[in-house]
C-alpha cells in the first residue's frame, strides 16, 4: 500500500509540480490550498507524512497552527515546513511547534525527497523491534543512522533531521575540521555561513540540554567546525 | 547645516530685549510725581497769596502804619539785611516766639524795623504778623517804597532728626533731598526785582517761584496789596520754601525706586526662569530631533520632549514625531526592500525549480538537457544573489539577540589566516600579530564572518599572485583602546569619492565582470559587525599608492 503525503501549500504551481513529482515516486498525495480545508480532511483520515508551508493564503502563521492541531491529533506523525520563510525565528517557533524538519523552498525536488524518505525510515524503525543497524558510536554519542536518532550518554537527543546529518557528518571523522560548505552539502541544505552558524548553536543547545558540560563540537575560526576527538 | 549659533543665550537675550519696555513704567511713575508736584506748588502758590491776603486784609486801611519813613540809607538796610540773616539762623532753631517774649528777646525779627519805625505801630504790625506767623513760612510786610516795615517767621524748618539710615543716603545718590542749609538772606534784588511784590504795589497780587541766593532751595513768594481805599498801602509778602513739597516728591521718587527695582528684580527673575525654560525645551527638542537620525540616517529614537506639552512647542514635538514615524515607515519600508523581495521571489523561483525538476525527469531529447541545465544555472545564480540579499538585514536582525562572549581575536586572526590559506590558493597571506592574547567582547562568529570579507574583498582586488596582509594592532583612540584588524592587498587605489560610502549597502567599485554575482554587501556587514564591536571600519590607500588597506576596529574592555 502505498504511503500517504498530505501537502499545503498555497502556491498551486508549486503544488501542482509538488504532487507531481511526488506522485511519480510512488507517493499517494493529497493536496489543500488551505489550513480550513486540510484541517478537515485531515481530521477524517490522517496521512502519513504532512509537508506544510507556514503563510497559507490570508493567514500568515496557519502553517504553523495547523501544525499544532496535526500534533495534537497524533505524537508520531512526520510534519517538515516547506516555506519561503528563512528567518531564524521562523526555524526555531517552527520545530518548536512539532516539526520534524525545516526546509526553505531554495530546497530541490530531489532533496525533499530524500528527506521524506529519510523521516519515513526513521518512523518505521521506530515502530520495528531494535535491529542491526548503521551506527557509529564516539564516546557517549550514539548515532542510529538507520532511524536518524542520537543519544548522548544514552538520553536520546531529540534532534531534526538537519541537525543530525550535521551531526553525523562531524562525528564521523573526529577531530576533521568540517567546512560550513561540506556541512551544508551533508545536511543537504542551501542556506547561508549565518543560518550555519545558528543550527550549530542550536545543535550545542541541544546537547547542553541533556548534559550541561557538552563541548564536543569546537569552532575552528576561518574553517568551519570539528567534533572534538575523545 | 548652518553654524550652530549660540541658542538659548539667543533666547534669553531676546527676552532680555524686549523687558526692557518695562523701563517705561518707571518714566511714567516719574513723570506722574512730577505732575503732582507742579499741581502742589500751585496749591503752595495759592495757599501763601491766601495767606497774604489774610495779613493784607488785617494791615488793610490803615495808612497810619504804612506811613512809616524809615531813613533811607543803604548802611541801615544793610545792618537790616545782617541782622535778618542773624534771625533767621536763630529763628531756624527755636520756634516763632510769642508776641509777649518778643520783647524780651533781642534777636526777634520784629525788632527790624524798629529803628526806622515808632515804637508802637512796629509793635502793631508785630502783634498782627505773629497772629499769623507760620514756622515754615516768613512774611514781610514791604511800603510802597520797598521798604520792609515788619518780618516774621523763618525759611528755614525744623531739621527732621531722623539720621539718614544706609539705604536712604544710598538713594540719596540718585535722588537729591530737600536741604533745610540754605542761604536765607533777602537779597539785594529781591526787593527790587521781585515781580510779584512789584506787582503787589500796583494792585495785583501775585506769586513767584525763585532761588535763594545760594541756589540750594527754592523758595515761593507771593505778594498781596494792601489797600488803603483804592491806594496800595504796601505790601504783604508771604515766602515759604518748597522743601516740604520737595521732600514729599523725593519720598515718593525713592518709594517709586524701590517699587520699580523689585517689580525689575521679580519680573527679572520670572522673565530669566520663563526663557531658561523654554529655551531648555527648545534645546531638548533640538537635540533629540538631531539625534533621532544617526550618522548612517537611520532613525534610532522617538522624539518625546516636550510631546505632551499643550503650546507650540509641543506640537512641535508632535509634528517632529509624525514626520519622524513617516519617515520611519519609509526607511522601514527600503531597508526591508531587498529581504522583502528575495521572500517574494523565493516563491516563483521554487515555481522555476521545482518545474525545472519534473522535466529533468521526463524522458527528454538532448538538446532540452542542455537548456534545461543552463536554466539551472541561471536559477543557481539567482539564488545565490538572494541569499546575499536577505544576508544583510538578517544579520541585523540577529544581533540585536546576539550574545556576547570573551574570546582572543588574535587567535581567531590567526586561526582564519589559517583557513584562508587554503581557500585562496591563489594568494600568499602574511599575518602580524601583537605578542599575547587580545580578549574581545563579542561574537567570535561574528568576528570570523567580518574577516571573511575583509579578505574576500581583498582578494578580489588583489594583483594575482601578490601576498594578502592580516595584521592586528591595539591603538589608543579618543574613545579608549581599541584593536585594529587590517587587511592590505596589492592592488588598484580606490578612488577617492568611493572611500567613503564603501561601507554603504549595495556599494560596490567592482569592475562587472562573470561569474559570482556581487550587490557590495560585504563590506557593509563587515561595518554592522565592527559596530556591533564598539568599532568602525576603514579603507585607506596605502602610501606607495600601490595597494588599499581596509581595517576593523574592536572596542577593548
Amino acid at each position: 500500500m502505498p504511503r500517504r503525503i498530505a501537502i499545503v501549500e498555497d502556491d498551486p504551481a508549486i503544488r501542482a509540480n509538488t504532487v507531481d513529482a511526488l506522485k511519480r515516486h510512488g507517493y499517494e498525495v493529497a493536496a489543500y490550498a488551505d489550513r480550513a480545508e486540510a484541517l478537515a480532511a485531515l481530521r477524517v483520515r490522517l496521512p502519513d507524512l504532512a509537508v506544510i508551508d507556514i503563510g497559507l493564503g490570508d493567514e500568515f502563521d496557519g502553517g504553523f497552527a495547523l501544525c499544532r492541531e496535526l500534533r495534537a491529533l497524533s505524537p508520531a506523525l512526520p510534519i517538515i515546513f516547506l516555506t519561503a520563510r528563512d528567518s531564524d525565528f521562523d526555524v526555531v517557533a517552527g520545530l518548536r511547534m512539532g516539526a520534524d524538519d525545516y526546509l526553505t523552498k531554495d530546497v530541490s525536488l530531489p532533496h525533499l525527497l530524500a528527506r521524506i524518505a529519510a523521516l519515513f525510515r526513521r518512523a518505521e524503525l521506530a515502530r520495528e523491534p531494535q535491529q542491526a543497524a548503521d551506527v557509529i558510536e564516539r564516546g557517549p554519542l550514539r548515532l542510529d543512522a538507520q532511524r536518524l536518532a542520537a543519544t548522548w550518554r544514552g538520553a536520546p537527543v531529540p534532534l531534526t533531521l538537519t541537525e543530525f546529518w550535521m551531526v553525523h557528518t562531524l562525528a564521523k571523522f573526529p577531530g576533521h575540521v568540517k567546512q560550513r560548505e561540506q556541512l551544508m552539502r551533508d545536511a543537504n541544505l542551501v542556506v547561508d555561513d549565518g543560518t550555519i552558524t545558528s543550527h550549530i548553536k542550536r545543535l550545542r543547545k541541544k546537547f547542553q540540554a541533556v548534559d550541561p558540560d557538552f563541548e564536543q563540537i569546537e569552532t575552528v575560526y576561518g574553517m568551519g567546525y570539528r567534533w572534538k576527538a575523545a | 547645516m548652518r553654524p550652530r549659533l549660540g541658542f538659548s543665550p539667543g533666547l534669553r537675550a531676546q527676552l532680555a530685549l524686549v523687558a526692557l519696555t518695562l523701563l517705561a513704567l518707571p518714566w511714567a511713575g516719574y513723570r506722574y510725581v512730577k505732575e503732582m508736584e507742579r499741581f502742589l506748588l500751585e496749591g503752595q502758590e495759592q495757599a501763601q497769596i491766601a495767606t497774604a491776603r489774610a495779613i493784607a486784609t488785617a494791615l488793610n486801611g490803615r495808612p497810619q502804619l504804612m506811613r512809616l519813613q524809615p531813613a533811607i540809607d543803604s548802611e541801615l538796610r544793610k545792618e537790616a539785611e545782617a541782622e535778618l540773616q542773624q534771625l533767621a539762623a536763630a529763628h531756624g532753631q527755636t520756634p516763632a516766639p510769642a508776641v509777649g517774649a518778643a520783647a524780651a528777646a533781642p534777636s526777634e525779627s520784629r525788632e527790624i524795623a524798629r529803628e526806622s519805625a515808632p515804637h508802637e505801630q512796629v509793635a502793631e504790625i508785630d502783634a498782627i504778623l505773629a497772629g499769623l506767623e507760620r514756622s515754615t513760612a516768613r512774611i514781610w510786610v514791604v511800603n510802597r517804597d520797598y521798604r520792609v516795615l515788619a518780618l516774621a517767621g523763618s525759611l528755614k524748618r525744623p531739621e527732621a532728626a531722623a539720621a539718614p539710615d544706609f539705604w536712604q543716603k544710598l538713594l540719596g545718590l540718585l535722588i537729591k533731598r530737600p536741604t533745610e542749609d540754605f542761604d536765607a538772606a533777602i537779597a539785594a534784588d529781591v526787593l527790587a526785582t521781585g515781580r510779584e511784590i512789584a506787582g503787589a504795589l500796583q494792585g495785583t497780587p501775585g506769586a513767584r517761584v525763585r532761588n535763594t541766593p545760594d541756589g540750594r532751595a527754592v523758595v515761593v513768594s507771593a505778594a498781596y496789596p494792601i489797600w488803603n481805599g483804592e491806594d496800595v498801602l504796601g505790601a504783604v509778602v508771604v515766602e515759604e520754601t518748597t522743601n516740604s513739597i520737595l521732600s514729599v516728591r523725593s519720598k515718593a521718587l525713592e518709594r517709586l525706586l524701590l517699587v520699580t527695582l523689585a517689580a525689575f528684580a521679580i519680573a527679572a527673575a520670572v522673565l530669566l526662569a520663563f526663557a531658561t525654560r523654554l529655551s531648555h525645551r527648545i534645546r531638548r527638542l533640538r537635540d533629540e530631533a538631531e539625534s533621532a537620525i544617526d550618522a548612517r540616517g537611520r532613525l534610532t529614537t522617538r522624539i518625546d520632549a516636550g510631546s505632551d506639552a499643550r503650546d507650540e512647542i509641543g506640537d512641535l514635538s508632535r509634528s517632529f514625531s509624525t514626520v519622524l514615524a513617516r519617515l520611519s515607515q519609509h526607511h522601514a519600508y527600503l531597508e526591508s526592500m531587498a529581504s522583502r523581495l528575495s521572500h517574494e521571489l523565493r516563491t516563483p523561483i521554487a515555481v522555476v525549480r521545482s518545474s525545472l525538476e519534473n522535466l529533468d525527469l521526463q524522458p527528454l531529447p538532448g538538446e532540452a538537457r542542455v537548456y534545461i541545465g543552463r536554466a539551472e544555472q541561471g536559477l543557481a545564480r539567482l539564488n545565490t544573489i538572494l541569499t546575499r540579499m536577505s544576508e544583510a538585514t538578517r544579520l541585523e536582525q540577529g544581533l540585536a539577540a546576539q550574545e556576547r562572549e570573551r574570546f582572543d581575536l588574535a587567535a581567531l586572526v590567526a586561526g582564519c589566516v589559517e583557513g584562508y590559506r587554503g581557500a585562496y590558493p591563489g594568494h600568499a597571506f602574511e599575518l602580524r600579530l601583537p605578542g599575547g592574547a587580545i580578549e574581545v567582547d563579542g561574537a567570535p562568529d561574528l568576528a570570523a564572518q567580518l574577516l571573511d570579507k575583509l579578505v574576500a574583498n581583498a582578494a578580489d582586488f588583489s594583483v594575482p599572485g601578490a601576498a594578502i596582509a592580516v595584521s592586528v594592532e591595539r591603538e589608543e583612540e579618543q574613545e579608549g583602546r581599541v584593536a585594529r584588524v587590517s587587511v592590505q592587498n596589492q592592488g588598484p587605489p580606490l578612488p577617492d569619492e568611493m572611500r567613503g560610502k564603501l561601507f554603504e549597502s549595495m556599494i560596490s567599485v567592482r569592475k562587472e565582470r562573470g561569474g559570482e554575482p556581487h550587490l557590495g554587501l560585504g563590506l557593509y556587514i563587515a561595518r554592522l559587525i565592527a559596530e556591533f564591536h564598539g568599532g568602525s571600519v576603514r579603507a585607506d590607500n596605502l602610501p606607495s599608492g600601490g595597494g588599499v588597506a581596509v581595517s576593523a576596529t574592536f572596542r577593548l574592555g
